[in-house]
């Protein structure tokens, strides 16, 4: 119990008024000759018990009366799961979360969720007391500390976002925030479209005593429909595309565009159409087209989400690679040459170098261990000489390629090889690795090999992806790639410039995971963050009912007037 | 018309304002014997003496019945002592007797002082002894019964001559007095019984054992019967100087139904025994008073 004035109970020493009254007007009573005191002494006798019980009686009702009324001017304040907005509540650490993330854009029941999400934290806000402390997350993940009004003011201006919320991570830093608190109250408010893919891996860890309660989606269990662009990468002249979204989508067609980088938009033409349901990838070859940097884009038709409806991709279109395979490169590497020859990828230069032996002058050399193990420490003088890192190391086990880099060479696998050692933590320069060992880096000018491409040392050769990755390996790894990185944000591309020339770029996209609108279910929600689902009602029922007050005054003189008409009762009777 | 009032059936505080006892008494009784036209005290004697010719006023039933049979004559019986009742009035002068219970009022004692002169004036004019014994803690004044001439005046003077006591030790008075009532009579007791009931009738019982016809008095000022008084008082009894703090609003009811408890519990036990007991308060005229007896 809490008070609003609590001065007033300073007035609780008027409590022993009537007793101080009862004393002093016992002290001295008058005097009177009355002859038949045995009567007396027989009446005080037969009702001696039942007047010292109606004296405390008195006593009692007229101390209660004093308490009640002292009390009621203290206006206290008791716990309560009343009504909303009925009552005060003691000082609460309040965290908000208010999810922005892309997905509050859709639009469920022809209005924009965020509208719904916004109207909801208002109102936890509104409720908000002068002795609370108040946060404000959005999907940003930022804790904005605020007095209610200028957090009102930040809901107000709060627009779908394009980053996405992790929401086990907010809620777990929300509760060490009010958690630190050293109020009665701590709750953390959560006000998402509670998506599945919101609640990211792991648990958040609820401190005791911080309540979690979580705005349940107004269709719940009903997933809305959706589709989203998740990818569009070029690669090897084809762009693939991954659709994402609500899973059991129907198939979406997705219109490829293209122009030249520093065009204008609207000189975009459609390259390309694919057919692609959630979940599942498509590519889309690319038309040949002049060297340079290209901006594209993916577009899916409009549905309820359209912040992923359309995904940007860049492409540096590069001269073919001059290159040249020394004896000691083997036939495989030879005749794979020779179809990108044919194919127009690649002419007969010395820009790339593959073979066992560093080139001396400038380009680049593809190097693969030397056939014969005695020359192992020449080879990596030669490379200790030219200024890489990398060696040659023990021999390795045998194991499949993993490759993130390299498309299509995953799994395959590899008798022999040599472990590349130096260089350690580097693992930018790692291109694939066999049994996590790196197996082929880039250092500089240099492409390393762990193993030989022949038979004799991996399948890879014998694969279908070989030319493809001799393709790579030449005009793309060994020649150096244009930095291109993808970035949260809305869709479109950023170049990176140094000098005149453009050295990479940055696609910024909405994250995948924002396409699918599958909601969560309350035992997801439940073990992911500690929180009960609740509808509005239910939500702003609970809010602050932990510490909720209300003020008991007028109850107080409702008793007090029914121990003053008790005590004129049992007085009159007395009397 | 003249608006004629009888004294007897005035309020007692305003008979007494119209002078001594003797003067009230004497006004009383003309009062009161007036209203009812003959006495209402008989002797009890059955010694036969002579015969006499019937008056006017005779009672009836002392006619000779067999002698109006024979001769068509009216006579009437005349009785050894016939009116010579010996009537012992004792008057209770303990200090709780000195009490009133408002300043209007007269006290017990003044109240009993004067009904019983005006009972010893009865019984004297139809030539009954009367004699008189006052007490507290002891016996203080003893009159012997007797007919002369100015017995009354005596009685009254006894009555006027016994001070106040400042105690009451009734049981032992009571037990004395059985004593000094050798011939049987009619005892009266005027008191406000505050001793203890039980000592108290064990006396009046033996009085009562020995032939004597006895009747109780019991008089009470109306404060006494209806407990009031301010908020919280200390009551003090004048007799033992104890004291009890009460608040008579609140003890009021339990007070009242103890005094009826009492009150009844002296006319149970005097039916008992035998022993005729009034309750008086003191603002009831005298007349009415007098008229229980009758």
């Amino acid at each position: 119990m809490s008070f609003l004035h609590p001065l007033a109970l300073l007035g609780l020493a008027a409590a022993a008024i009537p007793a101080l009254l009862h004393l002093l007007e016992r002290r001295v009573p008058p005097e009177a000759e009355f002859p038949p005191i045995r009567y007396l002494s027989e009446a005080e006798r037969q009702s001696a018990r039942r007047l010292k019980l109606r004296h405390l009686l008195l006593l009692l009702l007229r101390t209660a009366l004093i308490v009640l009324i002292v009390m009621a001017a203290a206006r206290p304040l008791v716990r309560s799961r009343g009504a909303v907005g009925g009552g005060a509540h003691e000082p609460t650490a309040l965290a908000l979360i208010l999810d922005n993330s892309p997905s509050s854009g859709a639009v469920v029941d022809g209005r924009p969720l965020i509208e719904r999400l916004k109207r909801v934290a208002r109102a936890a806000i509104a409720r908000a007391a002068t002795g609370d402390r108040l946060w404000l997350m959005l999907s940003d993940g930022v804790a904005r500390a605020g007095s209610r009004d200028g957090l009102l003011a930040t809901v107000d201006s709060v627009v779908p976002g394009w980053r996405r919320l992790d929401l086990t991570e907010a809620v777990a830093r929300a509760t060490r925030l009010v958690n630190a608190e050293p109020l009665p109250g701590r709750e953390v408010a959560v006000v998402s479209d509670l998506q599945r893919t919101t609640l990211g891996q792991g648990r958040a860890d609820i401190p005791r005593g911080v309540r979690v309660l979580a705005l349940a989606p107004r269709s719940s269990g009903e997933a809305l429909a959706n589709r989203g662009v998740a990818q569009a990468r070029v690669a090897d002249g084809a762009l693939a595309i991954t659709v994402a979204g609500t899973p059991g989508g129907t198939p979406a067609s997705v219109t490829v565009r293209l122009r030249p980088a520093g065009g204008p938009a609207g000189r975009s033409r459609d390259v390309g159409r694919a057919l692609a349901a959630p979940g599942s990838s498509a590519s889309v070859p690319l038309p040949s087209v002049a060297p340079g940097w290209w901006i594209g884009e993916a577009v899916l038709d409009p549905d309820e989400l359209r912040a992923d409806d359309r995904r940007a991709f860049v492409w540096r279109v590069a001269l073919p690679a001059r290159v040249r395979a020394d004896p000691g490169a083997g036939p495989f590497v030879a005749a794979a040459l020779v179809v990108l020859a044919q194919g127009r990828r690649i002419v007969e230069g010395s820009d790339v170098v593959v073979g066992e032996r560093l080139q001396g002058g400038a380009g680049t050399t593809v190097l693969l261990p030397p056939g014969d193990p005695a020359l192992i420490g020449q080879a990596n003088r030669a490379l200790a000489a030219h200024g890489v890192p990398w060696r040659f190391g023990d021999v390795g086990t045998p194991g499949a390629i993993g490759s993130a880099a390299v498309a299509g060479i995953g799994g395959i696998p590899v008798a022999r090889r040599y472990r590349l050692t130096g260089a350690a933590g580097d693992t930018t320069a790692v291109l694939a690795t066999v049994n996590g060992d790196p197996w082929l880096v880039r250092a500089a000018d240099v492409v390393l090999l762990g193993s030989r491409l022949d038979t004799a040392w991996t399948a890879l050769p014998a694969s279908p992806a070989f030319v493809s990755f001799v393709d790579v390996l030449v005009n793309r790894l060994a020649r150096g790639e244009a930095l291109v990185t993808e970035a949260e944000g809305p869709p479109g591309v950023v170049f990176q410039l140094q000098g005149a020339d453009t050295v990479g770029a940055v696609v910024t996209a909405p994250d995948p995971r924002e396409s699918d609108l599958t909601p969560a279910t309350p035992d997801v929600v439940g073990r992911a963050i500690g929180a009960e689902m609740l509808d509005e009602a239910g939500f702003a029922a609970e809010q602050y009912a932990g510490t909720r007050r209300t003020d008991v005054s007028a109850l107080l003189l409702v008793l007090a007037l029914l121990v003053a008409g008790v005590e004129l009762g049992v007085a009159t009777r007395a009397q | 018309m003249t608006d004629v009032r009888r004294i007897d059936l005035l309020d007692p505080a305003e008979v007494a304002r119209l002078g001594g006892i003797e003067i009230v008494a004497q006004g009383v009784v003309e009062g009161f014997l007036a209203g009812i036209h003959r006495s209402p005290f008989r002797g009890f004697s059955v010694e036969f003496t002579e015969h006499r010719a019937y008056q006017p006023g005779d009672e009836p039933r002392y006619l000779d019945w067999k002698i109006l049979a024979r001769a068509d004559r009216l006579f009437v019986k005349q009785f050894e002592e016939e009116t010579n009742l010996r009537a012992m009035l004792l008057v209770d002068a303990s200090r709780s007797m000195a009490w009133r219970g408002a300043p209007g009022r007269l006290t017990k004692r003044a109240y009993a002082d004067r009904l019983v002169a005006a009972l010893a004036l009865i019984l004297l004019r139809q030539r009954d002894a009367t004699g008189l014994i006052t007490f507290d803690e002891a016996v203080r004044q003893v009159i012997p019964a007797r007919v002369r001439t100015g017995q009354w005046t005596r009685l009254v003077r006894a009555l006027l001559d016994t001070p106040d006591g400042r105690g009451t030790a009734a049981e032992a008075a009571l037990l004395h007095l059985t004593g000094l009532l050798a011939r049987r009579g009619l005892v009266v007791l005027v008191s406000d019984l505050l001793f203890d009931r039980a000592l108290a009738l064990t006396a009046l019982r033996y009085l009562r054992h020995r032939g004597h016809n006895v009747i109780v008095f019991h008089v009470m000022d109306p404060a006494e019967a209806e407990l009031s008084g301010p908020p919280e008082v200390r009551f003090r009894d004048p007799e033992s100087r104890a004291s009890v703090v009460v608040r008579p609003r609140e003890l009021a009811r339990a007070y009242g139904e103890t005094v009826r408890r009492e009150v009844a519990a002296w006319r149970s036990a005097c039916r008992r025994h035998g022993i005729g007991y009034h309750h008086v308060l003191t603002d009831l005229p005298f007349g009415m008073a007098l008229r229980l007896l009758a």
